[in-house]
């Protein structure tokens, strides 16, 4: 039997009746499109998390507090101000229980510059900013000098701050433009929880990210930042590598210049942890897998129902083609004439079904991208897997109905009512 | 000339039933000459349609030989007897001889979606045009008339050049005219030199052929020769 003319009979079978078609289709198509959409939006948050860690740097190393391994919360944690200073909120990264001190940062500092280029701390907290007929809640974050070098910001205007500087602040271009309109801030005053600042610099616009926006926050120095929050602890501690190359001696340096300044022996009992943006890539890498593969495993019960569908459609079919059956057989078609012509049946089926899934898919993977701001991703291997899977689909629940189609007697299929 | 191209030696069919054994044919033995136009007459219940399934090979006997073309096939497994049935038998059914939604030309065609022949269109346009289909190539199955059913049945009958023509009461459901107007055919394509066997049970079409038996209770009863 040949195999244009077997094609040719499936195409005509399954178009003899496209209601029934359509609807045996949709199962299959539902079920793709779910598959492909899903592993579509998984790609492009992973892919979309993979580029804002990188902008972070891909030798920066970030150095932050683990909650609950060490008690040393701060005894002046509440309260010390009557419950009028909120406590650090931890922001963007950090523990709940701190333990980066400035004692930490100078140690980091001694290590070999060959290793380290640059290492600063800072402190951060949700403040509301007052100016003279202007307010707004922004992120207030005190900071160790060379924080403003390590993330390669640059001055729109005036000075940065440094640990001498006190009462001053350094506003990022949004927050300037949101508290001072039409006039020069450098210079004026802004007041934080009842503390008169005077306003140093202004930053020029730096790139944001979803993690955090430089340009809506404030810079003033740790030092005061510490007295103006009441605690002693850094949220974190971020450290710019020499080169990749050293990524990972300066992972180690840290590891040990911090387990030295924290007095812990044994390593897996350390209080902070080191952070590469390697590391953080293959944890989103890691955390994203395991997601999309779990959605998508619910996604693919439907395909099981969808191939459900193809069998019983396909039974029905050689039920009601039984007297077809037994003239194919009286003419010289072969048990296994049958067999493959009921088979490539449910495998276009499947195929066409996985086909306009596929386009289901991406179009539900865009349209929910967009209105998730996600960039869906459908890749060459997602396609090959729906193409895969609905053929496989179609061999599957395509095989019982052919082999009870190609099994039958043509005496009787002739005679069949 | 004249050689047997069927030889049924002794065959005995038997229906098994939780009720009793049937035995539907009992030490049949038929000769089929060549280029012969044998019709097999009988009422319901006589063999007539068991002779019919073991001719066409689509059932085998309990026991006896079947020689067909020199070759006995009785013994013959489901794939062989799936290639005798394509190249050596034509069937022509009382129904469902067509495929519904299905061309004319395709359904001739049909055959040689299962056996090779060369030129398989032209063969079965040529094959349209004798039965007088010329017109109808192109409209399907169902547009069709009854008559016009059979003739197309009978086009694809011919489409392997079949050392046999098996016609199973092919005019059960046409009128006395339409009916004799398909003996004709038959008649004509005899001519050519088809060997054709011809179930029935109206006499007035068994006329037709060359050669009448008739069956009873699974037994061959009488023989006669038409001149």
């Amino acid at each position: 039997m040949k195999f244009a003319s077997i094609l040719k009979q499936s195409f005509k079978a399954i178009m003899s009746n496209k209601g029934r078609t359509f609807l045996t289709i949709l199962g299959i198509v539902i079920g793709i499109g779910a598959v492909i959409g899903l592993m579509s939006l998984g790609n492009g948050v992973r892919e979309s998390i993979s580029e804002q860690i990188d902008t972070l740097g891909t030798t920066n190393l970030r150095v932050t507090s683990i909650p609950g391994v060490n008690s040393s919360m701060p005894e002046n944690f509440t309260d010390r101000r009557n419950g009028s200073i909120e406590q650090p909120t931890n922001y963007p990264m950090g523990g709940l229980s701190q333990s980066l001190t400035q004692e930490d940062l100078k140690a980091i500092e001694g290590i070999s510059k060959d290793v380290v280029s640059y290492s600063a701390g800072y402190v951060a907290n949700q403040v509301e900013f007052v100016a003279k007929d202007r307010s707004q809640i922004a992120s207030l974050l005190g900071v160790s000098p060379d924080y403003f070098v390590l993330n390669s910001f640059s001055l729109e205007s005036g000075e940065y701050v440094n640990s001498e500087s006190g009462n001053e602040i350094v506003l990022g271009s949004e927050l300037a433009s949101n508290l001072f309109v039409e006039e020069d801030p450098i210079g004026k005053e802004i007041e934080v929880h009842n503390t008169a600042f005077i306003v140093k610099g202004i930053l020029g616009e730096e790139s944001e990210s979803n993690i955090s926006n430089p340009n809506l926050q404030a810079y003033i120095s740790d030092t005061k930042a510490f007295e103006l929050f009441g605690t002693e602890y850094y949220s974190g501690i971020t450290v710019q590598a020499s080169s990749e190359d050293t990524v990972d001696e300066a992972k180690e340096k840290i590891e040990e210049a911090l387990l030295k300044s924290h007095e812990i022996e044994d390593a897996s009992l350390a209080d902070f942890s080191v952070t590469s943006s390697e590391d953080l890539l293959s944890m989103v890498d890691t955390i994203m897998t395991m997601l999309t593969s779990f959605l998508t495993g619910i996604a693919s019960i439907s395909l099981l129902v969808g191939g459900i569908g193809i069998m019983n459609i396909m039974l029905v079919s050689v039920t009601e083609r039984t007297r077809e059956i037994g003239l194919r057989k009286a003419l010289g078609a072969k048990t296994s004439d049958i067999l493959i012509q009921f088979l490539t049946e449910s495998v276009v089926l499947t195929l066409i079904g996985g086909i306009f899934g596929i386009l289901a898919g991406y179009l539900i993977g865009t349209g929910v991208g967009r209105w998730l701001d996600i960039d869906a991703v459908v890749t060459i291997d997602s396609i090959i897997l729906a193409v895969g899977i609905s053929s496989l689909l179609g061999i599957v629940f395509g095989i019982y109905p052919a082999k009870r189609a190609a099994r039958l007697n043509p005496i009787d299929a002739l005679r069949y009512e | 000339m004249f050689k047997n191209i069927i030889e049924l030696k002794n065959i005995n069919k038997v229906y098994k039933a939780v009720g009793g054994d049937t035995k539907a044919l009992k030490n049949v033995d038929l000769n089929i000459k060549e280029g012969e136009f044998l019709a097999i007459m009988g009422p319901s219940g006589s063999g007539k349609s068991t002779m019919m399934n073991i001719l066409g090979l689509l059932d085998t006997p309990t026991s006896g030989t079947y020689i067909l073309n020199n070759r006995d096939v009785s013994k013959f497994n489901e794939k062989e007897l799936a290639k005798v049935r394509n190249k050596e038998i034509g069937f022509v059914f009382q129904q469902f001889n067509l495929l519904p939604r299905t061309t004319v030309l395709d359904n001739v065609l049909l055959p040689t979606v299962y056996g090779d022949i060369p030129d398989p269109k032209g063969k079965a346009e040529s094959l349209i045009e004798m039965v007088g289909l010329k017109k109808w190539g192109s409209h399907k199955s169902n547009e069709l008339s009854g008559g016009q059913v059979q003739r197309v049945a009978i086009a694809r009958a011919l489409m392997m050049d079949p050392s046999i023509i098996l016609a199973d009461e092919p005019t059960g459901n046409l009128d006395t005219k339409r009916s004799i107007n398909i003996m004709k055919l038959f008649q004509e394509i005899n001519k050519k030199g088809s060997t054709i066997v011809l179930i029935t049970h109206e006499t007035y079409l068994a006329k037709y052929a060359s050669r009448i038996i008739h069956l009873r209770d699974g037994n061959i009863i009488k023989e006669e020769m038409n001149k």
